[in-house]
């Protein structure tokens, strides 16, 4: 009985980080349509901040964090501006920023990679080891309720919804695109640095940890829905308890045990594609 | 007779090269004839998969086993081969046609996640993670087809592949799969069968990739689970989008940049051609969001 | 007319004062998984060869280091092993995966070119091939099990527990010490894997926690994971020996898994007291400035292994090279002290398997040798 609790807080705390990128992917879905792979990079660079500032030149922890949240934010707003507006503005397919930022992903990959030795990097606990899952599931939550308060209660957050539900009537009604789309860059890159940050003391930083984080996030999207915030981490939760519990209770030998949450998300889509929350009405 | 002068030319070249050029010739033949059966599924017929990579390693691994685990004659495995490409196609094709959108490309995703999975647990079937690799393409008739005269065998499958295509995409099939792509309501409107024809698509190229794989498995005589990873199937993505998403010459032009860029970037960038790679393809994009193919388009009308 | 005739006695004596020389080919991997290890032993083996080229070369010609990148992907690794040996290469050193190197003999043994590999240590690569051109000097799978398990031998296990990633090597170097383990007669209780990009090893921990092993075996090769499983060991409080593969003797843990480590045991291809290891850390930071790990010994070694064959050779004739090679007998920077590499009975694998010691991690550093060898 006590593995099952420790597991639980174990499995919220992996649900959060994949909560916090399939949310990352969520604020740029919405507005825009599109699909950003390169949030798992984004993570990584979180998490190379994190090694920088608070390993190598040991600021106090809130300063490091602050920090590496911002230069995310400015990071994601630069490669909207680069990768994404040019082709919007002259009206490309979808497609292309979606490969447009496919090919960001090789770019920022590889410049982590010639820029740090390729072992994996310590980055450290914001308190001691034990705590860091509590203090992932709270920055969590925290971010959550910012993100629903966002959605449900500002103005800025209704325009975006305006935006996803129809650009051109949102445009007439004189929302501005270029900013929203601007801001849900930024926005998603501050996210997704801040779960890889948080992800980093336990997994250490290293320059493959992106490409993983983005299909874990992708999938918790899929499974709690693109419709609302909440979702995401729903997901999150149901596929890191799916990994977790198959692996520890499963009578079935390690290496099979990797296939189960494969399989658990294939039957998943067919069964229920839309997600688990519907978007509302 | 334009097809036996193709055939001629594309495969006499071979025998004008050295090894090295000769075998990056025929890898990028390869890609081309993946990127060709791909680009149907996904240009012209709107499906996101990412599942076309791990119908390339079954085609692979099926026919090695069937050649070398169960020691069927070639002839036979042949035919065997074909057989399993399409009946795993199918009932991969008959579920997943029903998802949409990027329903879709997660569930080919975790399926060729979990194909390299199966690969990596098969213990003494599929080789586990270090493959299968003592093996030799048996004698025809008491020849070793091998070397320049194997890349023939490539070109008649790329050729073969493309001509199918071209076929089915100046037929009515064609105009249904577009159709089915833009408005599937539309389509159904018109009396397409949306599901089925979608169901044929999927089914269709990927037994076609499935048929690459049983070839390729001659080319560097080794079947081993990273071959067939989940970074090719973003590779086949980029090769398609960048060089023309619908268009057959699109996937000729972005397979073939695409596979030959490392090498002529390695020598020349050194240590940091990855990162060129990863730039050249924003580039790309960012230029020409229709595809490379536009370059062509250009040059033609004028 | 006389102006031409100059030209062409200048080129004539250009092209004599050009030396010719050795073309040894390289394939690694600067940008994929295996980037940190390939990395500082591609460096090693670069350094090896300028030595070598100071002191005069081998038969009086220099080394030209043919260096290529696969990028991990096995499918680029063939074609580049073809294209050094078009380029005249008489030697391959493979210093990228072992199923790169495994793609690499395919083309080796077709086209008659001698390879080596100073570093993959999967147990398969001379096994499931049989290319007389190709060998292993890298310290095997089965080689570490079977050095581990003569240490652990006093402390009398029965029951103990495996732990592995899901990399190819991770599984090859699983299978050989579950053999090794089952033969000695010992129960392995528990059979984990941790998928690598996974966020925490606390299941596989626990599951391995309720099996109640006398120790763990750690055969995984993924720095990041096995990280995640020294943690979840941390936090699960549990307290049993820890033995792990030649990966824990990567220097990085020193860094990367503070405090985690002490008291673990791993086998390593390093003696830090060894002469010809305290000669070699002092001559590469002499050449090269910087500080040198286990890990550039085996590219160093690999270079090495090859001059010395080609200089008993006689010749740069690839079948002499083979022959020679076959008959190597070398002491090398890495293994134990007095071991030497060499390939009995037409064997290919040729890092000796009494040439591994035990080592243990204490105070954070990688510490005092304890054991060698497998008695």
């Amino acid at each position: 009985m006590q593995d099952l609790l420790e597991l639980a807080v174990g499995a919220t705390a992996s649900g959060c980080i994949y909560g916090l990128i399939a949310l990352a992917y969520l604020l740029m879905i919405r507005p825009t349509g599109i699909i950003n792979f390169a949030v798992g990079e984004w993570a990584m660079i979180g998490a190379f901040g994190g090694y920088v500032l608070l390993t190598k030149y040991e600021w106090p922890y809130p300063a490091g964090m602050a920090v590496v949240v911002a230069f995310l934010c400015v990071v994601g707003w630069l490669t909207e501006r680069i990768a994404v507006r040019p082709l919007i503005e002259r009206g490309a397919p979808l497609l292309a920023p979606i490969l447009a930022l496919l090919g960001m992903l090789v770019v920022f990959r590889e410049t982590i990679s010639v820029s740090f030795p390729p072992d994996p990097m310590p980055v450290p606990f914001a308190f001691e080891i034990q705590d860091q899952k509590y203090f992932i599931i709270a920055v969590t939550l925290a971010v959550f309720a910012g993100a629903w308060f966002f959605f449900e209660r500002t103005l800025w957050g209704k325009s975006f919804e305006a935006v996803a539900l129809n650009r051109r009537a949102a445009a007439l009604m004189g929302i501005n695109l270029t900013r929203v789309t601007a801001f849900s860059f930024a926005a998603g890159a501050g996210v997704a640095g801040l779960g890889g940050l948080l992800v980093a003391p336990n997994v250490s930083a290293q320059y493959l940890m992106g490409v993983p984080l983005a299909i874990q996030g992708f999938t918790a999207l899929v499974i709690g829905g693109v419709g609302r915030v909440e979702g995401a981490l729903l997901g999150g939760f149901l596929l890191a308890f799916a990994e977790q519990l198959t692996i520890r209770y499963a009578p079935i030998p390690g290496g099979y045990a990797q296939g189960v949450p494969l399989l658990f998300l294939i039957v998943f889509l067919l069964v229920r594609p839309s997600g688990l929350l519907k978007a509302k009405a | 007779m334009r097809w036996l002068a193709a055939f001629v030319a594309l495969s006499g070249a071979a025998f004008l090269m050295g090894d090295y050029h000769n075998d990056v010739y025929r890898k990028m033949l390869l890609w081309i004839t993946l990127a060709l059966s791909y680009n149907f599924l996904f240009g012209i017929c709107g499906q996101v998969a990412f599942s076309h990579f791990a119908f390339y390693g079954i085609g692979a691994y099926s026919v090695v086993i069937l050649l070398f685990q169960l020691h069927v004659p070639l002839p036979v495995a042949i035919v065997l081969g074909v057989a399993v490409c399409i009946l795993v196609a199918l009932a991969v094709a008959i579920p997943a046609t029903r998802l949409e959108g990027f329903y879709l490309a997660l569930a080919t995703l975790a399926l060729a996640q979990l194909f390299v999975v199966v690969l990596n647990e098969g213990g003494a079937v599929t080789g586990g993670t270090g493959g299968i690799a003592n093996y030799r393409l048996p004698a025809v008739f008491g020849l070793q087809v091998k070397g320049a005269w194997y890349t023939g065998v490539i070109v008649a499958l790329l050729l073969g592949t493309y001509a199918l295509l071209r076929r089915l995409d100046h037929s009515w099939f064609g105009r249904a799969c577009r159709a089915v792509r833009d408005n599937p309501e539309a389509a159904a409107a018109m009396g397409v069968d949306v599901a089925r024809t979608k169901v044929v698509a999927f089914a269709l190229t990927s037994a076609l990739a499935g048929m690459a794989g049983m070839v390729y498995a001659f080319v560097d005589n080794t079947v081993n689970p990273p071959i067939f990873g989940l970074e090719n199937a973003f590779l086949l993505l980029f090769m398609v989008i960048v060089g023309g998403a619908g268009r057959h010459a699109g996937a000729v032009i972005g397979a073939a940049l695409l596979f030959l860029l490392p090498f002529f970037l390695s020598p020349l960038v050194g240590h940091h051609h990855v990162l060129v790679f990863g730039v050249l393809v924003v580039a790309a994009i960012l230029l020409k969001p229709k595809g490379l193919i536009g370059f062509y388009d250009a040059i033609r009308r004028s | 007319m006389r102006f031409w005739g100059a030209v062409a006695v200048l080129l004539f004596a250009g092209s004599c004062l050009a030396q010719e020389t050795i073309k040894i080919g390289l394939i690694t991997d600067r940008v994929g998984i295996s980037k940190p290890y390939s990395e500082p032993a591609t460096e090693g083996a670069i350094f090896g060869a300028e030595e070598i080229n100071r002191k005069g070369g081998i038969l009086g010609k220099k080394i030209e280091l043919l260096i290529e990148d696969d990028q991990s992907r096995p499918d680029i690794s063939a074609a580049l092993a073809r294209k050094l040996v078009d380029q005249g290469a008489v030697f391959i050193i493979s210093l990228s995966l072992s199923p790169a190197t495994q793609q690499q003999q395919t083309v080796t043994m077709e086209a008659k070119t001698p390879q080596m590999t100073p570093m993959n240590s999967a147990d398969y690569l001379t096994t499931q091939l049989d290319n007389p051109y190709f060998w292993q000097t890298g310290p095997l799978g089965s080689i570490q099990i079977a050095t581990l398990l003569a240490h652990a031998r006093a402390k009398n296990f029965k029951r103990v527990a495996l732990i592995t990633d899901n990399s190819d090597l991770g599984q090859a170097i699983a299978k050989a010490f579950k053999g090794t383990l089952e033969k000695a007669g010992i129960q392995i209780v528990a059979d984990e894997v941790v998928s690598r990009g996974a966020t925490t090893a606390m299941p596989q921990m626990q599951k391995i926690r309720a099996a109640n092993p006398e120790a763990m075996f750690l055969a995984g090769v993924l720095t990041a994971e096995n990280v995640l499983i020294f943690r979840a060991y941390k936090e699960l409080g549990v307290k049993f020996p820890i033995h792990s593969s030649y990966n824990l003797s990567v220097p990085i843990y020193e860094t990367v898994a503070k405090g985690l480590v002490n008291g673990v045991t791993f086998v390593d291809a390093y003696d830090p007291d060894k002469p010809e290891v305290k000669a070699f850390v002092a001559a590469y930071k002499k050449g090269t400035g910087k500080d040198s790990q286990n890990l550039h010994g085996y590219g160093y070694d690999g270079v090495m292994l090859i001059a010395d064959a080609i200089r008993r050779a006689g010749s740069t004739d690839k079948e002499k090279i083979r022959a020679a090679m076959q008959q190597t007998n070398y002491a090398g920077v890495m293994g134990a002290k007095g071991m030497k590499y060499s390939f009995a009975d037409g064997k290919r694998a040729g890092f000796d398997p009494n040439g591994m010691v035990v080592r243990v991690y204490e105070k954070d550093r990688q510490g005092r040798v304890v054991h060698v060898g497998t008695k």
